[in-house]
């Protein structure tokens, strides 16, 4: 008796000993800057000193209409851009499952290919592209599909579209590779029986495909949900520094800008990242239940 | 007949949205590779032949702008950030999953909340902590934050729930001590996991953007993203050689991909199961 409590005291043991290590990592990089944060959020910093404000932060955010319009946007990209790419890689998955029997693969690799660009790579590419004389539009041009150029760039709606298409096309096949799996473990035996049953191929998808593909198309929607509440790179980049005039300002590059650009106002930057944690908070809770309604195994 | 022409219909739009899809995806890359060969007005005007410049902008790419120097700062970056984190991360992994206890899940399940926390909200304080410590500006400022991840450790625990615990408890019997356990009985028959969680830190090192530039400083301790990003923001552009660093930056990625498409893609997905 005694022995076998000194083996499983050893087992706890080293238990321990394997996650110690991580366990210190994550002590330092994220358990200490969530407690040193409680600690910013109430103070105000003016140029090297800083003082305290208590809950002053959240007042003047409540007067800061660029960062309630930079919240906007997030939320705009994530109502827009991800059900168009839900939708383009449902059809693409779906396709590529059932639709063709030859070059499966081949077209597989080729849609997965943009997730292999870092986003600063394709940030680039893509401004590059969507200059005013650049490419795009002077294929458009040049097919008479416009009359003159677009300001993919600089103009407040158009740069908002350039950031939807830029994202569309960076993350459509990621996420068609998930549909894909999910596609792949529905048993075409359930489908056998429908054809039997004289269900059109019409019917098959919106009866048989979409519900069981649900929980693999909730996840994709927490993952992109999660992303778009972070967006940075691309505003910082395509559409350089949430131009024009704020129009693709996200809330990750004004805190971003707050704290080491503009301001160097870390207790203000903090506030405004706890408005972040708490909608991306809500955000999880609403589709964890929705995931946990239908998604066990 | 009709039937048929409804099916021959189908399949032509089948293949156009594929052909149309395809070429969407692949373009930027094409003109990516375009691009590297164009003086730096051709590449904005967006031409797709290919021009006679491809040695002058490799030359000003190595030359002013030091792509050689960007290139070893990232893998000095990456590659011991996916040593560490493969050995702590695996490791971690091993312990909540075949060592399980109230307290340890108690622990997981606190790392698996603060999952949810943007990265936005924690480099703000990071940022001080590093500040205070002197080391802003250093590659161990990029590499110490990114070796645990608490991704990394679900999708580890995640394959090893498949590791039977008969063998290791053969092993025990055989005299095996529980590190010689992770060692050599456990880590070698889980390498496509190792392979996978890796080629994932990898990438998220390589492309890392918004930690390295907040406390990334000088030029001599730039990473590819870093040198991408500052030449946008600079007076005069030559973008020719920024379509060289972009196709290098893209190139180890890329070949991970092509070379080991499975554990990449298992990787990417790690948290459908």
């Amino acid at each position: 008796m005694n022995k076998k409590g000194s083996y499983y005291r050893y087992l706890n043991r080293f238990g321990w000993f394997c996650v110690a290590p991580a366990m210190v990592f994550y002590s330092l990089f994220m358990l200490y800057p969530i407690l040193s944060s409680l600690y910013y959020v109430t103070r105000r910093w003016r140029g090297m000193s800083n003082t305290f404000v208590g809950l002053g932060n959240f007042a003047r955010m409540a007067r800061d209409q660029i960062f309630q319009q930079a919240i906007g946007h997030n939320f705009a990209f994530m109502f827009v851009q991800i059900p168009l790419m839900v939708f383009l890689a449902l059809i693409l998955a779906v396709i590529l499952n059932q639709g063709i029997r030859r070059m499966r693969g081949t077209f597989r690799v080729i849609f997965f290919l943009p997730c292999v660009t870092s986003l600063v790579a394709y940030s680039v590419l893509f401004r590059i592209l969507l200059q005013n004389n650049g490419l795009l539009n002077n294929i458009m041009l040049n097919a008479h599909l416009l009359a003159e150029p677009i300001g993919w760039l600089n103009d407040p709606f158009w740069a908002k579209v350039t950031i939807i298409l830029a994202l569309t096309w960076r993350w459509t096949g990621y996420n068609m590779v998930f549909f894909l799996v999910g596609l792949q473990s529905i048993d075409t035996e359930i489908y056998e029986a429908a054809e039997v049953d004289g269900a059109s191929k019409r019917r098959q998808f919106f009866r048989i495909t979409l519900p069981l593909l649900l929980p693999v198309i909730l996840f994709s929607a927490v993952t992109s949900t999660n992303g778009t509440m972070q967006l940075f790179d691309e505003p910082n980049i395509l559409t350089n520094q949430g131009n024009p005039a704020n129009a693709t300002m996200t809330a990750a590059l004004y805190i971003y800008r707050q704290a080491f650009v503009v301001n160097s106002d870390f207790g203000y930057a903090t506030a405004m990242s706890y408005v972040v944690v708490l909608i991306s908070g809500i955000f999880a809770f609403v589709q964890m239940r929705l995931l946990g309604d239908r998604g066990e195994k | 007949m009709s039937v048929v022409r409804k099916f021959s219909g189908s399949r032509v739009l089948v293949w156009l949205v594929l052909v149309v899809g395809g070429v969407l995806s692949l373009f930027p890359f094409f003109w990516m590779v375009i691009g590297t060969t164009l003086n730096p007005n051709d590449v904005i005007r967006g031409i797709i032949v290919p021009g006679p410049e491809l040695f002058l902008n490799w030359a000003k790419a190595t030359k002013n702008y030091n792509l050689p120097l960007f290139f070893l700062n990232s893998l000095k970056i990456a590659l011991p950030t996916v040593f560490f984190g493969v050995i702590v991360n695996g490791l971690a992994a091993f312990g909540f999953e075949k060592f399980r206890s109230k307290s340890r899940e108690k622990i997981f399940g606190i790392l698996l909340l603060t999952l949810i926390i943007p990265q936005i909200a924690v480099v703000i304080p990071m940022f001080k902590l590093f500040s205070f410590f002197g080391l802003l500006n250093t590659h161990a400022a990029i590499i110490l934050p990114s070796i645990m991840s608490v991704f990394i450790i679900f999708f580890m625990r995640q394959n090893f729930k498949m590791f039977p615990t008969e063998i290791m408890e053969a092993a025990r019997v055989d005299g095996t001590s529980e590190f010689g356990i992770f060692v050599r009985i456990v880590s070698p028959s889980m390498k496509a996991t190792f392979a996978s969680a890796a080629i994932y830190m990898f990438i998220a090192q390589w492309n890392a953007y918004l930690w390295p530039l907040m406390t990334i400083l000088t030029d001599a301790k730039k990473t590819l993203p870093i040198a991408m990003s500052s030449m946008m923001y600079a007076y005069t552009i030559e973008y020719g050689a920024l379509m060289i660093i972009v196709c290098i930056s893209i190139m180890p990625v890329l070949l991970l991909f092509l070379t080991m498409q499975k554990q990449f893609v298992a990787g990417l997905l790690g948290s459908v199961k």
